[in-house]
């Protein structure tokens, strides 16, 4: 565009007439602090967060398989216990202290 | 978080804490380093990956750092450097006339979606395109950032007297461009 004023340096803004990308430096720190190996205290903070999750579910899943499979056993000891007290008891015995008991 | 020079200096040179110091300090000077190189080359993405380079020299040359200038002062040296370098590449990849670059450069900066300035500014450009590199760099950095010819002299390794005329002849030269324009 050409005009017939003789334009001077005075007349032009020093600001730079650039623009970025929206966000760009703060992706552009994190670009770089990727590529010299360095985790920000927010990505060790989100790190951390993670790893607590992390430890509160295997803490639950450990949890849930040991009383699961105490609560089978228990089960499993009831039923043995039953079986041996019925090996141990003499019939002939029980019935007569049934009737023992009701003659008394 | 601001830290002194000294400190800094101090957190660079350790190595257990010289990620988080180098990380500070991209922070810190990022913008400066990216207008600098942004009006040499122009484009955003070129600017992109000149300021990468810069920081990952600067990173790779740590050891190097002897903190006998100051730490923008050091960045601003390798920035300049990439920028010239940038340049110089691109200048030896075309095979035609010297001003095929800049021709290029002005071409570009037509195109940028990321040139937000008016027609004054926009000719403004166009004028520093015309000046030799050197006289370029030293226009831009004391029209548009206000740097100091002492800094200056610091950063480019020219004396402050050698810079003051080359920003004089620069400034005569684009007065020219604007006269011729008429």
């Amino acid at each position: 565009m050409k005009t017939n004023k003789k334009i001077t340096l005075e007349e032009i803004a020093t600001e730079l007439p650039f623009s970025v990308p929206e966000n760009y430096f703060e992706q552009f720190a994190l670009q770089i602090d990727r590529q010299i190996g360095y985790k920000t205290p927010q990505h060790r903070f989100i790190r951390s967060w993670m790893y607590a999750a992390a430890m509160i579910v295997a803490i639950f899943v450990v949890s849930s398989i040991f009383y699961s499979t105490n609560q089978r056993n228990l089960a499993r000891n009831a039923e043995n216990y039953e079986s041996y007290v019925m090996t141990q008891v003499d019939e002939p015995a029980v019935v007569d202290y049934y009737v023992n008991n009701q003659s008394k | 978080m601001n830290l002194s020079e000294e400190e800094l200096q101090k957190q660079l040179s350790d190595p257990r804490q010289r990620n988080s110091a180098f990380s500070l300090v991209v922070r810190m000077f990022q913008e400066r380093l990216y207008w600098h190189i942004r009006k040499m080359v122009m484009s955003h993405e070129d600017s992109n990956d000149v300021l990468q380079n810069t920081f990952l020299k600067a990173w790779n040359g740590l050891d190097g750092f002897r903190g006998d200038s100051q730490i923008s002062t050091w960045l601003y040296r390798i920035a300049t450097n990439e920028t010239l370098t940038f340049l110089s590449n691109k200048r030896m990849r075309s095979q035609n006339s010297m001003n095929e670059v800049e021709d290029g450069l002005l071409q570009n900066l037509r195109a940028d979606t990321y040139f937000d300035g008016n027609d004054l500014q926009m000719r403004l450009q166009e004028a520093i395109l015309t000046l030799p590199e050197k006289q370029r760099l030293v226009f831009n950095m004391r029209y548009f950032d206000d740097i100091t010819y002492e800094q200056m002299e610091a950063i480019l390794g020219t004396s402050a007297g050698a810079l003051k005329a080359s920003y004089h002849h620069a400034v005569k030269k684009i007065e020219k461009f604007f006269g011729e324009e008429e």
